[in-house]
């Protein structure tokens, strides 16, 4: 579904990935995971369209988005949950939602889809009426979520969901990003929190210092040595 | 003070800060969503008076028709003045935004008051009524203009308020003022929105400039003193929000009107600058303001 190759991207002059290649497949539940500051975040910003890769190529359902404008990917179904949530602070809880739908024009889709992440999300339904900027961090985290549902995405790129979160929370985004992929819906995957999230998905990638060290099955990544010493805590 | 001249006052007040409340909404929803501080509005004030003008006077429309002609006149022009200076402008670099629009927007004013004069002249061109008779309020007897003037602001305002809060466009709008990446990545197309923003905020300006024809006739410079009156709505209030303008846009209009009992006309601008100054060095984001990013 999902495939860069051999990409490099980064801020102006500063390089930040070198010569990424990875796919996701249709349906999968796929991590990228690395420490701080290696490019996790601006992998996610490429395939989004909000930043132009220098070199190679991202295609997605057999058709070339690098270059494209973000809201032309966004169209394709590609909705990006960035780690701050970009969430429009002074609207209301279902305000945000329904402008996760504003790609579509099928006013019963929408309402159907709204039915279905206050579901997934009882939580946002008790707060629909409230404005964004007064829910708590956990709250406004399930919106951004919740919103990106709304564009009916065929791939979910969800960055650090678990940051500045309690772990019980944590645990909670966690499971719900899970039913997602059950409910048919491809999710991309990055976090700093190794441990936990080789625990839920499927597949993974390790990046470091931009480049793709290390993929494999989430099983083979937690029984490797160098990720258990480096990241795991276990010698 | 009696209550003859207390409704004297709350009533030229509410008029004139009806007009005030048009005007400046447009100028706030520019710096609100596109970060303009826009110095060209009040030629779009003054484009609405002369299209009105032409409407009435020379092809013989009735005075509603004439206001349409104004709005969607200006509408265009202003879609087209966008597209041709800051749609370029952002392409190339958005560094020191807020200057550099400004600077466009001041140079864009000249070039509009100049090609109005060049083309038009400088006789004042007005009309001696656009819908005629008077309405008694309170014991007065106010000019039925003033009071078509209003309600068509109060329309304006109320239409123009319901389309930014129920419609998927005035969310859409709402959503790159709060937030420009988060709109980009809900599929919104920016360069669309900025567009119809600026659009939108000429038409509210010509809106004015037309209701007020029989008022103030037109001419090529009239834009500076609702200009300066829209600034002062808006510094108020909160640069950027465009709710509390309706609040500030009425303050306004009263405090000039008590000004003008009080001290005499030529001190009403003084009186409220004064207040406003007074606001800012308490509040300097304005009476409603949040702090903007920059």
């Amino acid at each position: 579904m999902l495939k860069l190759n051999s990409v490099d991207a980064g801020y102006g002059k500063l390089g930040v990935l070198r010569n990424i290649s990875l796919n996701v497949n249709k349906g999968e539940f796929v991590a990228l995971v690395g420490p701080n500051g290696v490019g996790k975040t601006t992998s996610l910003r490429t395939i989004s369209g909000l930043i132009k890769p220098s070199k190679g190529e991202i295609t997605f359902m057999d058709q070339r988005i690098d270059g494209k404008p973000v809201q032309n990917i966004t169209k394709l179904g590609i909705s990006f949950v960035t780690d701050d949530g970009c969430l429009f602070s002074g609207m209301t809880v279902h305000e945000n939602l329904l402008l996760g739908a504003y790609i579509i024009n099928d006013k019963d889709k929408v309402k159907k889809l709204l039915k279905e992440v206050l579901e997934l999300f009882p939580r946002l339904a008790e707060r629909k009426t409230q404005t964004v900027g007064t829910l708590s961090g956990g709250e406004r985290k399930m919106v951004a979520i919740a919103r990106g549902l709304m564009s009916d995405p065929k791939l979910m790129l969800v960055d650090e969901p678990s940051l500045g979160l309690a772990p019980i929370l944590v645990l909670a985004v966690f499971e719900s990003l899970k039913e997602l992929t059950k409910r048919g819906v491809t999710v991309l995957l990055v976090e700093q929190n190794v441990n936990t999230t080789l625990k839920i998905v499927d597949r993974g990638y390790v990046i470091e210092q931009g480049e793709i060290v290390l993929e494999g099955s989430s099983k083979d990544l937690r029984e490797n040595e160098h990720i258990k010493k480096s990241y795991l805590g276990i010698e | 003070m009696d209550s003859a001249v207390v409704s004297d006052i709350l009533i030229g007040g509410v008029l004139r800060g009806g007009m005030y409340v048009l005007m400046a909404m447009g100028l706030s929803l520019v710096f609100g969503v596109m970060k303009i501080p826009n110095f060209a509005h009040g030629e779009f004030y003054m484009i609405g008076a002369y299209l009105c003008y032409f409407s009435v006077a020379v092809w013989g429309l009735p005075a509603p028709v004439a206001i349409i002609v104004a709005a969607l006149g200006a509408f265009m022009i202003g879609a087209i003045i966008e597209r041709i200076t800051f749609y370029p402008l952002r392409k190339r670099s958005q560094g020191n935004w807020i200057l550099n629009s400004f600077l466009v927007t001041a140079g864009l004013s000249f070039v509009l008051q100049n090609l109005a004069q060049g083309w038009l002249g400088v006789t004042f061109r007005g009309v001696p009524q656009l819908w005629g008779g008077t309405l008694a309020i309170g014991g007065m007897h106010i000019s039925m203009d003033r009071v078509m003037a209003f309600g068509i602001a109060m329309s304006t305002v109320t239409v123009f308020w319901l389309f930014l809060k129920k419609t998927k466009t005035g969310s859409a709008i709402r959503a790159v003022s709060e937030h420009e990446t988060g709109a980009k990545l809900m599929g919104i197309n920016l360069n669309t929105i900025h567009t119809l923003t600026f659009a939108l905020s000429c038409m509210l300006a010509a809106i004015a400039g037309a209701a007020l024809l029989s008022i103030i006739p037109a001419s090529p410079f009239m834009g500076l003193q609702p200009l300066y009156k829209s600034w002062f709505v808006v510094i108020l209030v909160g640069l950027g929000n465009i709710e509390a303008v309706i609040i500030g846009g009425f303050m306004v209009g009263i405090i000039e009107m008590v000004a003008s009992y009080n001290f005499g006309a030529g001190f009403q601008d003084v009186i409220s600058l004064s207040i406003i100054i007074l606001v800012l060095l308490f509040k300097p984001s304005g009476l409603f303001g949040k702090k903007l990013k920059v």
